[in-house]
């Protein structure tokens, strides 16, 4: 347990510290609320718009779809680090799940996911 | 340099997930090449089929002992029951897409269901935290999308409901498994069963978040108030691989952990908590069911309770304890099926067959479904001549023999309850026609009829011929 106990003592010093930055200013400050105080801050710009702008539902579909890339890039970088150690049994594994990852890509390309309807 | 990774690797003790890992990523495919109106029958009869040779290739596994990749998974009779189980609410729930679900989403879900079901077979062999929740995570993740897999808000909304309670769950699992792994130091199950650990704090802070964790998974009051929305609003094949795959996946889990991972030495105190929460699911979950309107809730609910019955036969731990909850999981998951398939049967893709007023004087228009409705009920109350009755007196006469004669108590008062609902579904099956117009009911195709009767003939078989395997105690090492 004693190795554990700095560990702890983190943990309650963080506690403290989110409590204290969290509670402290509503004790302590005097609400003035105004109608500039509400707006957006934009670098000291006039805010031009609402920012909760509407946005289509199909970036969600293309941010999705750029994960499942960028998580297959990320995992191609270690194997190619170590390709020479891993040998033939990597170049198989690696073989495989470009293989799972192909079948998904022609499923979405034929499903229509990629055409900006 | 690294070790030749390829010595470790042994592929055939995984095959039967191998195999259903290949048929999910054929089964997407050759959805896109077939005829418009072949898409539900090609996606049913290439999962159907590598169901069954999944399960021809499990099969072979029974006597091997063992584990594989590095102490991960452990082969053994174990592990081959609960692939079993698994592949059979597998198979049953890929027939149920037969009559429920759009076309054109058929595909997707039957590819949905094989991932799914590959991580309960993961965690049915998992002896490792690691593998335990990979195979979780794989079977949720799958299971989240297969909620959302209809056009009902209900469904969304099951989706979404599941996805935020489950990760929370898992959340409380990962710190569990984390203080597991800062008690033993290691992420093997076999780690555990050091003696020295039977007082460690760690152990017993993670063993509990663990569990909480398992028995989310497993619907246990009072972690079970996801399960009525999650399954109403889930599609029918969803909600019926769900109810069973999910269970007897995290009981094989559980299982593993209790049978063989706990330190020697352990006291009884600490298992407590589990037999508690057993009792608690028994009386919620039979309470729960008697105002409820919709078959897939009322299901819920006695799925919470029979998780609480499961239970009950692990209590004392003894080798003799575990079959009795196969065997009442195997009759479990046929009932189950069987229920839904008729549920199926009745429905197209608005399911109207999961709304308890469809089955008002149903025996006058299809006597055939509403007689075996009745044998399914009837066996989920626990009545002869089905495999429920023979089950239930089985999980009596062990709890009650370990010394855990409170939960039996529980037991019969928590049938006594369920008998009520299940009474009045059949009761109003057996209504005489009150002369309303009822809306017209859809013509089933013959493999889902031919299943229901194969379900029921299975029930009864059950009762007088009650095998139970016998190799079957968990090992980790």
């Amino acid at each position: 347990m004693a190795p554990y106990g700095s560990v702890a003592l983190y943990l309650c010093v963080a506690l403290a510290a989110a409590l204290l930055f969290t509670v402290l200013p509503g004790l302590l400050a005097k609400p003035k609320p105004n109608a500039h105080k509400d707006e957006a801050y934009e670098c000291g710009v006039e805010p031009t718009s609402s920012v909760s702008g509407r946005f289509p539902v199909r970036f969600y579909l293309i941010a999705m779809l750029f994960v499942v890339f960028d998580v297959e890039a990320a995992s191609f970088y270690p194997w190619a680090v170590q390709m020479h150690a891993l040998r033939m049994f990597g170049l198989l594994e690696m073989a495989v799940f470009v293989v799972v990852l192909g079948i998904g890509y022609a499923y979405v390309w034929k499903k229509g996911g990629f055409s900006w309807r | 340099m690294i070790a030749n990774p390829t010595t470790q690797v042994d592929w055939n003790g995984i095959a039967p997930i191998i195999t259903i890992a290949v048929t999910a990523l054929v089964v997407p495919f050759a959805d896109l090449f077939a005829r418009t109106h072949a898409k539900r029958w090609v996606a049913i009869l290439i999962g159907g089929l590598g169901t069954l040779l999944a399960a021809g290739l499990c099969a072979q596994q029974y006597g091997s002992t063992g584990t594989v990749f590095g102490g991960a998974f452990a082969l053994g009779g174990f592990t081959v029951v609960f692939e079993e189980i698994v592949l059979l609410a597998l198979f049953g729930s890929l027939l149920l897409f037969a009559t429920t679900m759009q076309e054109r989403r058929v595909g997707g879900s039957v590819a949905l269901m094989l991932w799914s079901a590959c991580g309960a077979l993961l965690m049915a062999g998992a002896s490792n935290l690691m593998t335990v929740f990979l195979g979780i995570e794989l079977l949720s993740l799958a299971l989240y999308c297969l909620c959302g897999m209809n056009d009902r808000p209900a469904s969304r909304e099951s989706a979404l409901k599941y996805l935020v309670l489950s990760s929370t769950a898992s959340g409380f699992m990962l710190l569990g498994m984390a203080l597991l792994f800062g008690a033993s130091g290691s992420v093997a199950l076999s780690s555990l069963t050091l003696g020295g650990l039977a007082t460690s704090s760690f152990l017993w802070s993670g063993s509990a978040l663990f569990f909480v964790g398992l028995a989310f998974k497993m619907s246990l009051a009072p972690f079970h108030a996801w399960s009525p929305d999650v399954y109403e609003g889930a599609p029918m094949p969803v909600t019926a691989f769900m109810s069973v795959a999910t269970k007897a996946a995290t009981l094989a889990v559980l299982a593993r952990f209790l049978y063989a991972a706990l330190p020697t030495g352990m006291s009884s105190a600490f298992l407590l908590p589990i037999w508690i929460l057993a009792g608690l699911s028994m009386l919620v979950g039979n309470l729960g069911m008697l105002a409820q309107t919709d078959l897939k809730r009322l299901l819920a609910y006695s799925g919470v309770a029979q998780a609480g019955y499961l239970l009950v036969a692990l209590a004392g731990t003894t080798a003799l304890g575990l079959r009795y909850a196969i065997y009442y999981l195997v009759a479990y998951a046929i009932m189950n099926l069987g229920a839904f398939s008729v549920a199926a049967a009745l429905s197209d893709e608005k399911e109207a067959g999961s709304a308890l007023s469809a089955y008002h004087a149903l025996a006058s228009r299809r006597p055939y479904l509403a007689a075996m409705m009745s044998l399914f009920l009837l066996a989920l109350a626990g009545l002869p001549p089905t495999a429920g009755f023979l089950g239930k007196i089985l999980l009596l006469s062990t709890g009650v023999a370990t010394g855990y004669w409170w939960l039996a108590v529980l037991l019969i008062l928590g049938t006594a309850i369920s008998l009520f609902a299940y009474a009045k579904i059949i009761r109003a099956m057996y209504a005489r026609p009150d002369g309303k117009a009822q809306p017209e009911l859809p013509v089933a195709p013959w493999p889902a009829m031919i299943s229901i009767a194969l379900y029921g003939i299975a029930l009864v078989v059950m009762t007088f011929y009650p095998l139970t395997p016998s190799n079957i105690v968990p090992f980790v090492r």
